[in-house]
């Protein structure tokens, strides 16, 4: 019958493979070769700038989502501090990813979030905003609502107000009417103001 | 999934459950909603008292820092749901044969094996449905190699898919034909003949473990159906990578009815055939 049962099943490991080797790898002609020395990459700090230069000249996607793993995969500051720094590519698809990749990442993203929330640039804001919406983290009320405390562009409060609609409390109902009254003349803030309190029980 | 209405004997605190919830996922992958809190807890107390640990905490310690794993798999034996029948969505097994395969052999050099994976294997019947779906129903099996593995992180269900022995209600959808002719009847159950049950290799594989998946490459074929919705976005992410790396290039996954490929990764492409919507890893890489 050749229906045969399976020998073996390993047929390829990860190969061990020496730092040169490695960048070697990343400039291979072969795309699945420049995959697997990205993903080689994974959990070491001081291979952040290798995955940040091969990430500017890399054309295959699943090469891309392999160095952009390795880099979700790597403990400390500056692996996060690069994710987060994707987001002012002009590449949409890095963009998405890297915010992919942050929402799954809680307690790392913990430290440099309020920091892109209070960035010069308004479409950073609202793509730490989108982060936020499913990251699973005891804070993300509290920096929705230091946010649109102090925040001046009506597309970010907006942006902030559709989270909180979905997850925003009780503790949210001081702010959030502050924030109506601040952009009465937007009929966005006040659709989805209204939506949160009513959720909430309240009345506008 | 069957959860009994019995209480708990003993209480996981909300503190304890968090804290073994993230462990769990860490390990395995798979998270548990809080709608799942009391599935986790009866399953969690009843190991915490088969091992002879007084409470959460000494149990808790006890996975951790277990050199051998033997209790962590039997933790995980008790955490996975392992509930399928032979023929389950089918028209993905006559997309196999009247589509998928025949566009994979086209390509497939003569002489190379045909590799197919299922992952999760459960006990075994979509392994099995795989095989008798060849033999029936695949003219060209006579010309080319086949291999099945079927893979599971539980090792208990995998000593179960190999003893081959099932319920009428596992078999109830089987084509009454092949029931007879694959099958010897035991009792009030079916125990699957040996023939069968020779071709089809079970491994154990923990899809989250990176190493361990590493071990499987150059499949053309993979069904991972109704797992991924047990698994939250970053560790669908994560397998979905783990498939694109165990297919080879032009390799087709079948996922379950209720899982699209494309909310998870943008490395495979959507192939709508006449039987099912399948994904398919590029032949170029993208």
């Amino acid at each position: 019958m050749p229906l045969n049962k399976s020998t073996g099943m390993p047929s390829a490991s990860i190969p061990e493979v020496a730092r040169a080797t490695v960048l070697a790898g990343l400039q291979a002609a072969d795309p699945a070769l420049r995959r697997s020395a990205a993903q080689t990459l994974a959990g070491q700090p001081e291979a952040v700038p290798v995955i940040l230069d091969a990430l500017e000249r890399e054309s295959s996607l699943a090469v891309r989502t392999a160095l952009l793993d390795s880099l979700a995969a790597t403990p400390g500051d500056e692996a996060v501090q690069a994710l987060a720094g994707c987001l002012r590519s002009e590449d949409a698809w890095l963009r998405n990813a890297a915010i992919d990749l942050l929402r799954g990442m809680p307690e790392q993203v913990a430290p440099v979030i309020a920091h892109m929330l209070i960035d010069p640039e308004t479409d950073i804001r609202i793509l730490a905003v989108g982060i936020l919406d499913t990251l699973r983290h005891a804070r993300v009320e509290d920096w929705l609502l230091q946010l649109i405390d102090a925040e001046t562009d009506v597309n970010v409060c907006g942006a902030a107000l559709e989270v909180l609609t979905t997850i925003g409390t009780s503790a949210a109902i001081g702010q959030v009417t502050t924030l109506m009254r601040r952009f009465a003349d937007e009929p966005y803030i006040t659709f989805a103001g209204r939506l949160l309190l009513n959720r909430l029980g309240r009345s506008a | 999934m069957n959860v009994s209405a019995e209480a708990p004997t003993s209480n996981i605190s909300a503190e304890d459950f968090e804290r073994f919830r993230e462990y769990f996922y860490r390990r395995s992958g798979i998270h548990f909603e809080s709608t799942k809190r009391y599935f986790v807890d009866k399953r969690l107390i009843d190991r915490i008292q088969a091992a002879g640990c007084a409470d959460f905490r000494e149990y808790f310690s006890l996975l951790r820092f277990e050199t051998s794993g033997r209790e962590w798999q039997r933790l995980v034996n008790e955490m996975t749901v392992n509930e399928t029948y032979f023929m389950r969505e089918h028209y993905q097994f006559d997309c196999m044969v009247q589509s998928m395969l025949p566009e994979l052999v086209a390509r497939k050099p003569r002489g190379e094996p045909m590799r197919i994976w299922i992952m999760p294997s459960s006990s075994g019947e979509e392994a099995y449905t795989v095989a008798m779906y060849l033999l029936e129903r695949w003219p060209e099996l006579a010309r080319w190699d086949v291999e099945i593995v079927s893979s599971d992180i539980d090792t208990r269900i995998l000593a179960q898919a190999e003893a081959g022995l099932y319920s009428p209600r596992a078999v109830h959808q089987l084509p009454a034909a092949w029931l007879q002719k694959y099958f010897t009847r035991e009792g009030e159950n079916w125990r699957i003949n040996r023939s069968l049950r020779e071709v089809v290799a079970f491994t154990r594989v923990n899809l989250n473990e990176r190493a361990e998946v590493a071990a499987y490459r150059n499949y053309d074929l993979v069904f991972c159906r109704n797992l991924l919705i047990y698994f939250d976005d970053t560790s669908r992410r994560r397998a979905a990578e783990a498939f694109y790396d165990v297919l080879r290039p032009g390799g087709f996954i079948c996922l379950g009815h209720s899982e699209s490929m494309s909310r998870i990764s943008s490395l495979f492409a959507i192939r709508k055939f006449a039987q099912a919507i399948v994904y398919q890893k590029p032949l170029e890489q993208a």
